[in-house]
């Protein structure tokens, strides 16, 4: 039945081909940070392993995200923000780990959780409970909400802890690795904002008519690049540092 | 350099950090509030220019004094005819006049973006400079076009600037200015003048800028801007500048430096816009902005171009 599903994605929907290719390349991404775990150093495989983790926890929503929305047509919300919530906060222990060696604390990676979350939480409120037909101000309100918790963790990748304990670890490989991932934070994740404001009520939605289709499709590029990017940007570090 | 050598500068300046939280944080809000009149974009942005924007400009004589043996004295004599002579210019022949702030405004937005990069800016960087200021000032121009021709209509005095409005020479202007500006930080990139992150951030940034223009009201967009990006940028130099020269020992030092010549100016604009309102000047007010942030503007450029090759 999923596979005659999968059949039916009709070839002009961007969204559902984005879904399945998400899927496929979240699930393929698992599979290389999984078996490339056993090529580096000892103190990068938990690393991996987070990457890793990422990208399978996506893979598996992406496969109930794709029939959900072949089978409804509507946005899966909730099981994208499940989705997030899990990992979001992963990534953010992807910073804690590359900057554990410059001496990063524990409570840096609660403060970028918390921070996380924060985002994610308004961005859901935002979402998920924007009444029928959408409504601006309560899409403004948690859409403002949300990016207060985005600018505190783009500001600690770049200036912040993060930022300070990299140029502090004498460790190109890792300053390098670092700011990479303040790139995604500041060009990637700027994608989902994009997607939200697709959403009825949505400024984008308003002011240019951008359909509320396009929130998936927004949401799953950016899934794309920002999961698998980092994953790969946390392998390069490591396969480079550990050659050394 | 100055601030290249203490490395206080990452790729990602705080100016821009700042102008993105900012502009993510006011976008939703200048959306949400529909179709702003521009008095009351006047309302909203006067204050951040006056007490954010003028105190840039504000040290211009501490700046210009440092290695040189021109007295205090002589240097607001200079400064001041430079003005009076501005403002002759503008009864005269207002739209050169205005092409000419223009210009030197686009210049030193420019070199004010750019000034941490280089120790000794080649001819090909002056041109960025110059093309940069170009291509956003532009941008203003051509994603407000509405609201200008609306202003320009409203008053004659204006109506000597409209050919510089042009609609289409306005667009060409700003196709030519902002693709000659990739093409100069594509060529300094290649020279290795230009680190390819700063490459990237750079595109980025005057991307950011334009999309604010676009999307945000004129007076708006523009004073996030001049505010942040520019005004923030230059204090923050000029702090550190006078800091390492021990003239200033504390953020609080430096405030107290800036405020008599910003309040200053503040007063002459307030009085200046009190004499219209008593109707003893007879000039509108948009006018009599646009002529006074032009004839501070022209004497601030050159000591800005001077304290850029100090630091």
């Amino acid at each position: 039945m999923i596979l005659l599903d999968v059949l039916t994605i009709p070839k002009d929907d961007a969204v559902a081909f984005t879904f399945f290719t998400g899927y496929m390349a979240m699930l393929a991404a698992s599979i290389f940070f999984i078996f490339e775990r056993g090529r580096v150093d000892d103190k990068w495989k938990l690393s991996l392993l987070i990457s890793a983790l990422i990208t399978f926890i996506a893979a598996v929503h992406y496969y109930y995200m794709r029939d959900y929305y072949l089978a409804t047509g509507e946005n899966p919300t909730s099981l994208r923000y499940i989705d997030w919530t899990l990992t979001v906060p992963l990534m953010c222990v992807e910073f804690y780990l590359l900057t554990k060696a410059a001496g990063a604390k524990i409570g840096l990676l609660w403060k970028l959780i918390i921070a996380s979350v924060w985002m994610l939480v308004a961005g859901y409120i935002g979402e998920a409970f924007n009444p029928e037909g959408g409504d601006t101000t309560h899409s403004v309100l948690w859409g403002f909400l949300s990016t207060i918790g985005y600018i505190y963790v783009l500001y600690t990748a770049w200036f912040g802890e993060v930022a300070k304990l990299a140029a502090a670890s004498n460790n190109p490989v890792v300053k390098r690795g670092v700011r990479t991932l303040a790139w995604f934070v500041l060009v990637g994740w700027a994608i989902y904002p994009i997607g939200y404001m697709c959403m009825p009520g949505g400024w984008l939605n308003t002011a240019f008519g951008w359909g509320s289709g396009n929130v998936d499709l927004f949401y799953n590029i950016a899934d794309a690049i920002n999961k698998i990017g980092f994953g790969l940007v946390v392998y390069s570090i490591a396969i480079t540092s550990s050659r050394k | 350099m100055l601030v290249k050598s203490t490395g206080i500068y990452s790729i990602m300046t705080k100016a821009i950090f700042v102008f993105i939280a900012s502009f993510l944080l006011i976008l939703p809000f200048v959306f949400n509030a529909g179709d702003i009149t521009l008095s009351s974009q006047l309302m909203i942005c006067a204050p951040f220019l006056f007490f954010l924007g003028i105190p840039h400009g504000a040290i211009d004589n501490v700046l210009f004094l440092r290695g040189n043996q021109i007295k205090n004295r002589e240097f607001i004599g200079v400064y001041l005819v430079i003005i009076a002579s501005n403002i002759i210019l503008w009864m005269i022949l207002p739209s050169i006049a205005y092409l000419l702030f223009l210009l030197l405004s686009a210049y030193h937005f420019g070199q004010s973006q750019f000034s941490h990069y280089s120790d000794k800016p080649s001819l090909f960087y002056k041109a960025l400079y110059f093309f940069w200021g170009v291509s956003i000032l532009s941008g203003l121009v051509y994603f407000n076009i509405g609201e200008i021709q609306v202003l320009m209509n409203q008053q004659d005095e204006f109506a000597a600037l409209s050919s510089l409005h042009e609609e289409s020479i306005v667009l060409y202007t700003f196709l030519l200015a902002t693709c000659i500006t990739f093409v100069l930080l594509v060529f300094l990139s290649i020279k290795n003048l230009l680190d390819l992150e700063a490459l990237f951030m750079e595109t980025l940034v005057i991307a950011l800028v334009l999309i604010c223009f676009y999307l945000m009201p004129i007076l708006i967009g523009f004073t996030l801007y001049f505010v942040i990006l520019h005004s923030f940028k230059v204090l923050r130099e000029e702090y550190l500048f006078l800091n390492s020269k021990k003239v200033v020992n504390s953020i609080g030092n430096f405030v107290k430096l800036v405020m008599p010549f910003t309040l200053l100016s503040i007063g002459g604009i307030a009085l200046l816009f009190g004499l219209i309102y008593l109707n003893i000047l007879s000039i509108p007010y948009g006018y009599l902005l646009l002529i006074v942030i032009s004839s501070i503007t022209l004497p601030h450029v050159f000591v800005m171009n001077r304290f850029y090759n100090l630091i």
